[in-house]
């Protein structure tokens, strides 16, 4: 095979013994690689209904088959499992070098399964897999975690670990990677806790064979050459990071402010990119062989906030910034560096506190069970309060449940901003109506990453679409839902395929990313048959939801999105017209008035609804 | 008439080297565009210009309003 290795490797932690298998020419093909395997494997081996953290459920590094390769970007790994944040499946994806490392050992896809009865680790050395104890590294945060590992392994390895917050079983958990990165959302860092798998340590020689290596090159040579022609005339990416983005939602007016009660934030000016730049930034930070470098390698000496690390980008500022009223990057800053650290979700952190803090300011939290005042723009209690959740102290235990879990215990679920129990990303969806849609019929709850529209409505690649109108959004979901699922199950990084993989028309057809490809596995895609392996994983994810016990009625936005008309800014007046779109959207995905898929679109797809 | 114009992220420099924030107040003759405006600082009118007029969608052709906020960045990656 070509692009992929075929390989998968099997991690038996209850007998810690590890084995290996292969995957026919025919599957890699249908499902593309990492996420697509992954949800092939997930769906027939994990029964739905299970308790995300019992040993029953599994846990899946996957690669795709650009990762490793030349292909710019291709560097992404994706985590699949049954989440415990959600209890839907979940897909979280992340960067640095580990997912390249990862390739090269010789495998696509790591399984884990059952549970260890002690703390271990997998180390992963050239095509050989050792299950080893790692008693000593329980409680260390992720790099004390990091450093012990290269030195007990190999300083050239790459380590994806948890922190407290994963071994706490804490439900908006991640798993970091290469210190600072993460494959945060939906609580997969607890997962690996349940499984007593402390970290993955992985590295490798065997280079990905390629179909076609000398075209495939060339074409490579040419998507560097037009990313260095932007980054000559200036790459907001490269200069100022994500962090360029909040004075552009601001200006839209859909920046999370206050637990998303507006969306248009006074204090914007202290959290831009131009104070990350100017005040923080040491150097951009790429990840492995990427020609555009957003990464930030940043450093703060104010005290109380000093602090050496990387970040924050984007959704961690909307989060942990202006969703809890704060707008000094400083304080966001260092509650980046505690969360990397200790192994949470920034996204999920920050809006959960933000919900505290509204529960707090209306009466409904007393002060006696947070330990202390809880108001908007606090950041000396954020930063306490991350580190309370990633131990499960004190007020922390019901941070670390989640925004849902936490305003329900106190009668009031509507102000959790989440959809499926995840907390909302960076965009308002009253200002940015597709992404209402988005986040509204997810399989993996709130993300802006399973279909991010806002390239269109709000940033204009590769054409602007208006934030505010529903027409032909329920399209464009599906296509995009489609594409991301593609990039994903390829190893690509979004930020170069929707800008340079794809047409720069308002199609925004994959005709580059298909060429691309098939000149790395030889697998012959059309732009067509390629759109259509996409639809086939996201439908089958689906599936797996609709086994799980999903229905219509999970694919909703709390009350504040669709009754509570955004109070001020661009947007002023807008909820989302989800009852308008959901119907368009089932129908275009070929799924029923109910959401679950109708048999013709598991046939076209060539899915059986048994297993 | 007074409007402004606000640049952001990589077109901040086109703003005046002193500035310290990303807008500017400017003065425009009645009946001015949006690409007048653009003209006026120096900003090249691209097809990949997103140009919003108080927070909403534009276009160079839109005619400008006293105490209009003209906001104007390159299409971007998104965050």
């Amino acid at each position: 095979m070509f692009g992929w290795h075929g390989k998968i490797l099997r991690v038996d932690l209850t007998n810690e013994r590890v084995s290996v298998e292969t995957i026919d020419p025919q599957t890699a093909k249908d499902f593309i690689g990492g996420r697509g395997w992954a949800i092939k494997y997930l769906y027939d081996e994990v029964d739905p209904t299970v308790e995300p953290l019992a040993a029953e459920n599994k846990l899946i590094f996957g690669t795709g088959p650009l990762t490793g390769t030349p292909v710019p970007t291709g560097n992404r790994f994706m985590v699949t499992t049954k989440a415990p944040l959600t209890g839907a499946i979940s897909c979280s994806n992340s960067g640095g070098t580990f997912p390249t490392e990862m390739k090269r050992t010789g495998f696509d896809l790591f399984i884990f399964e059952g549970r260890a009865e002690r703390p271990v680790y997998l180390w992963v050395n050239d095509g050989q897999a050792e299950i080893r104890p790692a008693g000593h590294l329980w409680g260390q945060n992720v790099p004390q975690t990091e450093d012990a590992l290269l030195e007990e392994t190999d300083p050239q390895a790459r380590v994806a670990c948890i922190g407290p917050a994963g071994e706490q079983l804490v439900r908006i958990a991640a798993i970091m990677n290469d210190k600072h990165r993460a494959a945060a959302r939906s609580g997969v860092g607890a997962v690996m806790g349940s499984k007593n798998l402390k970290a993955v340590v992985v590295r490798g020689a065997q280079e990905v064979p390629l179909a076609e290596p000398e075209a495939l090159r060339e074409l490579c040579r040419t998507v560097r050459s037009e990313v260095a022609a932007d980054v000559k005339k200036g790459s907001s990416l490269r200069e100022y990071g994500t962090a360029y983005v909040p004075i552009v939602t601001n200006e839209i007016g859909i920046l999370p402010t206050r637990n998303f009660q507006s969306g248009v934030f006074e204090e914007v000016e202290g959290i831009t990119g131009r104070v990350l730049t100017e005040k923080y930034l040491i150097r951009p930070k790429p990840c492995y062989g990427c020609p555009i470098a957003c990464g930030r390698h940043t450093r703060v000496e104010q005290p109380p906030y000093e602090g050496e690390g990387e970040g924050p980008e984007y959704e961690t500022i909307a989060s942990l910034g202006s969703a809890c009223g704060i707008g000094d990057m400083a304080a966001v800053t260092k509650a980046n560096y505690l969360c990397n650290e200790l192994g949470l979700d920034t996204i999920s952190t920050g809006v959960t506190i933000a919900c505290a803090m509204e529960l707090y300011e209306k009466g409904i939290l007393p002060r006696e069970d947070v330990g202390m005042e809880l108001r908007f723009g606090d950041a000396g209690a954020v930063i306490d309060l991350i580190q309370k959740t990633a131990y499960r102290r004190g007020f922390g235990e019901l941070i670390a449940e989640g925004s849902y879990r936490l305003a329900e215990k106190y009668g009031h679920p509507e102000f959790s901003i989440t959809a499926k129990k995840q907390e909302f990303p960076g965009y308002d969806p009253r200002g940015s109506k597709g992404m209402g849609l988005l986040y509204a019929t997810s399989n993996v709850g709130a993300s802006h990453m399973a279909g991010d529209l806002a390239y269109m409505e709000v940033f204009g690649v590769p054409k602007k679409l208006d934030p505010l109108t529903i027409e032909r959004k329920p399209e464009y979901i599906k296509h995009f839902e489609d594409l991301f699922t593609i990039i994903d199950a390829a190893g690509l990084c979004v930020f170069l395929s929707i800008r340079y993989l794809c047409d720069p028309t308002y199609e925004v057809m994959p005709t580059r990313m298909t060429e691309v490809l098939n000149l790395a596995t030889g697998a012959d895609y059309t732009v067509e048959s390629l759109l259509q392996a996409g639809d086939r994983v996201y439908t089958l994810e689906r599936m797996f939801l609709v086994k799980a016990g999903f229905t219509r009625a999970d694919d909703t936005l709390p009350r504040r999105m669709l009754e509570e008309p955004m109070p001020a800014g661009p947007a002023q007046g807008h909820v989302v017209e989800l009852d308008v779109m959901l119907p368009q959207f089932y129908r275009l995905r070929g799924w029923d008035e109910n959401g679950v898929p109708t048999a013709a679109k598991l046939e076209e797809l060539g899915l059986r609804r048994e297993k | 008439m007074k409007v402004r114009l606000k640049l952001f992220a990589t077109y901040r420099r086109y703003l005046p080297p002193d500035s310290s924030g990303n807008a500017l107040d400017l003065t425009v003759p009645p009946g001015a565009r949006v690409g007048d405006l653009l003209a006026q600082v120096g900003v090249p009118e691209r097809e990949s210009l997103v140009i919003l007029v108080n927070g909403r969608d534009a276009g160079p052709e839109r005619v400008l309003q006293e105490g209009d906020a003209v906001a104007v960045f390159p299409a971007l990656a998104g965050g």
